[in-house]
């Protein structure tokens, strides 16, 4: 199995800002924005991008948190990832721009069930998507309006973001996915 | 033959990661490992969370049917369980025993097998006999979740019981807190899960009830004094309720059914109410901040005094609550169960 | 080892079922006989149903002979066996009956008189015996009529006339005789008759709504409990009652079946010490299984006894490995504990119990595949008994010659005061002797077999060994002279 780095700790930094500076642009301001992370990595994600806002702009935008486990179309997925991590919108999503965060978008399931979600708490006016990598291969048809980085990539590769909140360092590298009896055991 | 390894809930090379859920079926919490126990608490806290939503309901088991066949008449039950499903969107039946063939004396096998070929995913069932949700598990293709079995078992009153006694004792832990059950110990499935999940979560368990409704259970005590159970602690019994109720964190009382008197175990109600009622004077033995518990229906001035039911101590309204959000826990872990748990032997 | 020969091996076709044996020689098996008391490497011929000849075999031409191999015995006699008919056809007839019992390597069996009608008055008995005249099985079918009429438990049946029928006793089974009155009675009036009086030791009033030996298994599992008070009292009251009719009558005889409780066996062996005609039997059920099996274990009671003669515990020892409130080990008396099974197998080795019987007990399907509380009792057991026996001889728990007499001079001696009468007549001889008729099983204990739904003869198929392999394969049962049973694979050798 072959790690090949393709982001680095600087890159993910100045990916982040540029985002932060489109998000504000596209929204001419940063009136009704809320930013949204998509559990797990989408939230610290999130939480940079507010930031790096709040850096330029002087406006600490409101900050959340989405569980999608409940929402997703594949329920086999539960017996190897039982563990729901929370969700946590303290505001009201009524008339509001949500740009949702993620870090990796693949084949548009995960954004598919996040926006039936945020719609299960209140109305926004619009939503739009930043991610931190897009790797192609839509199964639906979204697209991400930020992206950090796009990478083509092939079925049998796994992208792993890593950040320092959660992994202890930031990076993205990008594996050949080794199929093995005890990773891929019936039902996955 | 020689017996091979049992699946007794702790995970065997399956393929199943650790956290993961594989169980099929739900019938005891016997089978579960405190990990799983664990499992279950957290997502009944994220199940909490959609209760506490504007929109009270998440597409998780959207066309999943979930079929409830209760053999003994219990609508609050019953009514729980199908508000979980519901908020779970999944297709919720009913079958009511009484109006159903069974009255023409069909029998469970042939219930079971027509309720499948009609569809049915995951059946949550009621049976007034010890030990039936097995013998459905055995011929169902789907899932079974036990509503409560004869005398034998209630899972999902234990893990509401357990999840209502974290969420209200401060540290939310139960090791070393004493918890007593008083009443019809005997007959009870709820008293006999709660062994199980309560001497798992390290609780000081105290069984207390007149000694005709008792029977047995100092052997089964006896048993596990010595720790012989992996992952499960000794508990005690008692004839003695203020022995019982001193100093105890949680009080909980169980419903005393006018059947036993007519058996002649019990003399009278009266004479139960007067030994063993929990009233305020008994539960000012206990500690000043313990929860009272009842998994209800309440027989009030029998088991329970009708101002302890209602008093600021009673969590048991919270019981009610958290039941729903428990069994949304448990549908939607049966309902993702991996596929490797297909096929192995009852539990 | 030993080569069997004869029809089977490029001769002209063996006998069918029921055909008289023309020849079959046996060399260098290995001879059980409990009648002389002898076992050892031997040769026996059989020719025109009757035994030709029974050699012993001594040094060189005994050598490399073992108990490990064939092995040749007197066909087994179960004194307690249930053939449902007439009345319950469904479970078992007794034509089945008879091919379960000679799969089993029984040549005799008494079956018991809770048929429908009960086996209360001659014609009921003659009905049965029509029937296995039919079935064209050469297995002896013998019968207890009832003790009460209709097994009421109110009226004595019409004792006299079953009797001259040819019964071999009386029993109320499937209920104890209800009352002390009657049994004293029955005692009394069986006792002039020369014959036996069969109790199924049971306190009713005790035993109401019970599902499971009162126990560790049984709190844990949430079932109604059986009191082991329930067997004791009943066996405390039929040996004061059956004191009391010996003044009386001292011919009267008393024999309790399948007592299951270290308390009841106890009571036996002083009643036996003081000097009372009583004899009991035990079941290879009550013998290999506990209650523990009905939470799921599945290991034999010596596996699950400590070494301080207390049962083990199960769920701390992670065993159950089958699936839980299994409706075939729903059985009355109920399994027990290890330390009961260790009674009934101390029993049989001092003597208290003078026989094993199987107590076979087939259901159908709609009966069992119930509930466990609604579950029928009862253990579909003839064709297994054998093998649980054999697992206690590989065990070394029990010797194979004790074994064997249990199985077959145990029985007879119960019946010693009916023997002589029209229904056994003393030339059915029980052992392997020259000149008599042939009665044998022959079987294997090098090999096993699978005790599968389509291997059990019975239809009963009740039975909590399904899946297991037991050890000893019969091979051949042949009963007055004639086949009853052969295994399909056999005469290979």
């Amino acid at each position: 199995m072959t790690d090949r780095q393709i982001m680095t700790g600087d890159e993910i930094r100045r990916a982040i800002v540029r985002i932060s500076h489109e998000i504000v642009e596209k929204q001419a301001g940063t009136q009704g924005l809320v930013l949204v992370g998509i559990q797990r990595r989408g939230v610290p994600l999130a939480q940079r991008v507010a930031e790096a806002i709040e850096v330029h702009e002087g406006v600490r935008l409101p900050v959340g948190a989405l569980d999608i486990t409940f929402y997703r179309d594949d329920l086999s997925l539960v017996a190897q990832q039982p563990i729901v991590k929370g969700t946590d919108l303290p505001f009201d999503l009524n008339g509001t721009t949500v740009v949702l965060v993620d870090d990796v978008l693949y084949t548009g399931r995960t954004i598919r069930a996040a926006m039936d979600a945020l719609i299960d708490f209140g109305r926004p006016r619009a939503i739009r998507l930043a991610v931190l990598i897009d790797r192609g291969h839509r199964e639906l048809p979204i697209r991400a309006d930020h992206v950090g980085k796009n990478v083509p990539t092939s079925r049998e590769e796994i992208v792993h973001v890593r950040l320092a909140e959660v992994d202890a360092e930031d990076e993205v590298t990008i594996a050949r996915q080794v199929r093995s009896t005890e990773t891929t055991a019936a039902g996955s | 033959m020689t017996t091979a390894a049992p699946a007794t809930g702790t995970l065997t090379a399956t393929g199943a990661k650790p956290g993961a859920w594989h169980h099929r079926h739900l019938i005891d919490v016997d089978v579960l490992t405190w990990s799983e126990i664990e499992l279950i608490m957290r997502t009944t806290d994220e199940m909490k969370g959609i209760l506490a939503r504007p929109i009270r309901k998440v597409p998780a088991l959207n066309g999943r049917r979930v079929t409830t066949l209760f053999y003994e008449a219990s609508t609050r039950t019953r009514v729980s369980f199908e508000t979980a499903a519901r908020n779970l969107s999944a297709d919720v039946v009913s079958i009511a025993t009484a109006t159903s063939s069974v009255t023409k004396g069909e029998s469970l096998v042939d219930t079971i097998r027509t309720l499948e070929a009609l569809g049915a995913e995951i059946l949550v069932m009621r049976h007034g006999i010890s030990g039936a949700p097995y013998l459905a598990a055995e011929v169902f293709g789907g899932h079974v979740l036990n509503g409560g079995d004869g005398w034998h078992a209630h899972p999902t009153q234990a893990l509401l019981d357990l999840y209502t006694m974290r969420e209200k004792l401060p540290g939310g832990d139960l090791r070393g807190r004493k918890v007593a059950i008083v009443g019809d110990i005997l007959h009870s499935r709820v008293a006999r899960s709660n062994i199980w999940s309560l001497t798992a979560a390290g609780a000081d368990l105290w069984l207390c009830g007149p000694a005709t409704l008792l029977r047995g259970m100092d052997r089964w005590a006896t048993a596990w004094s010595g720790g012989a159970v992996p992952g499960h602690g000794r508990f005690n019994v008692t004839t003695d309720i203020e022995t019982a109720l001193r100093d105890a964190d949680v009080v909980m009382g169980l419903r005393i059914q006018r059947e036993r008197m007519q058996a002649g175990l019990l003399p009278s109600m009266r004479e139960y109410a007067a030994r063993f009622q929990l009233n305020a004077k008994r539960l000012s033995l206990a500690k000043p901040e313990a929860i009272v518990m009842h998994p209800g229906p309440m027989n009030e001035g029998v088991e329970i005094a009708p101002d302890v039911a209602i008093s600021g101590r009673s969590v048991i309204t919270d019981q009610v609550a958290n039941g729903v959000a428990v069994r949304m826990a448990l549908l939607y872990l049966l309902a993702g169960a991996h596929e490797a748990a297909v096929g192995e032997p009852a539990r | 080892m030993s080569a069997t020969k004869g029809p089977r091996q490029g001769g002209p076709p063996g006998p069918a079922v029921g055909e008289k044996v023309g020849r079959l020689e046996l060399e260098k098996a290995w001879l059980v006989d409990p009648v002389s008391d002898r076992q050892g490497p031997g040769d026996i011929v059989v020719t025109g149903g009757v035994i030709e000849s029974v050699v012993w075999l001594e040094g060189d031409e005994a050598a490399g002979v073992t108990d490990r191999g064939v092995v040749v015995a007197p066909g087994f006699f179960d004194l307690h066996a249930h053939f449902r008919e007439p009345g319950f056809e469904d479970a078992e007839t007794v034509a089945s009956g008879s091919a379960a019992a000679a799969h089993g390597g029984y040549t005799t069996v008494a079956v018991m008189p809770n048929t429908q009608p009960a086996l209360d008055d001659p014609g009921v008995l003659a009905r049965i015996r029509a029937a296995a005249r039919a079935s064209g099985s050469p297995v002896e079918v013998l019968a207890f009529g009832a003790v009460s009429a209709g097994r009421a438990g109110e009226q004595l049946s019409a004792m006299g006339e079953l009797a001259d029928a040819g019964v071999i006793g009386y029993s109320d089974d499937g209920s104890p005789v209800k009352t002390s009155k009657l049994l004293r009675s029955a005692l009394l009036y069986a006792g002039m008759l020369g014959l036996p009086v069969v109790d199924h030791a049971e306190d009713a009033e005790l035993t109401s709504g019970a599902e499971a030996h009162e126990g560790y298994v049984a709190s844990v599992m949430g079932l109604a409990g059986w009191p082991v008070a329930a067997e004791v009292n009943a066996v405390s009251r039929d040996l004061a009652v059956l004191a009391d009719a010996l003044r009386d009558e001292p011919r009267s005889r008393l024999h309790l079946t399948h007592i299951s409780t270290a308390g009841a066996l106890d009571l036996v062996r002083r009643a036996k010490a003081a000097g009372l005609p009583v004899t009991c039997d035990v079941t290879p059920h009550h013998l290999a299984l506990t209650d523990e099996w009905i939470a799921g274990a599945r290991r034999w009671s010596w596996e699950a006894l400590a070494a301080d003669g207390t049962p083990r515990d199960p769920w701390a020892d992670a065993v159950l490995s089958g699936w839980p409130y299994n409706t075939s080990l729903r059985v009355n008396p109920p399994l027990g504990t290890a330390t009961d099974a260790a009674a009934c197998l101390a029993a049989l080795l001092d003597g208290t119990a003078d026989a094993v019987a199987t107590d076979h007990a087939p259901h159908t399907v709609v009966d069992k595949e119930v509930e466990f509380g609604r579950a029928a009792n009862g253990i579909s057991g003839i064709e297994t008994a054998l093998g649980v026996l054999l697992a206690l001889v590989d065990a070394g728990k029990l010797p194979l010659a004790r074994a064997v007499a249990a199985l077959t001079t145990g029985p007879a001696s119960v019946l010693a005061a009916a023997l002589g009468t029209a229904a056994l007549p003393a030339a059915r001889a029980r052992g392997l002797t020259e000149g008599a008729p042939a009665n044998l099983v022959v079987f294997d204990r090098g090999d096993t077999w699978k005790v599968t739904p389509e291997a059990l003869l019975s239809k009963g198929k009740n039975s909590p060994l399904l899946g297991r392999q037991l050890p000893g394969r019969v091979l051949l049962t042949i009963s007055a002279g004639r086949l009853a049973y052969e295994d399909p694979e056999a005469g290979d050798e």
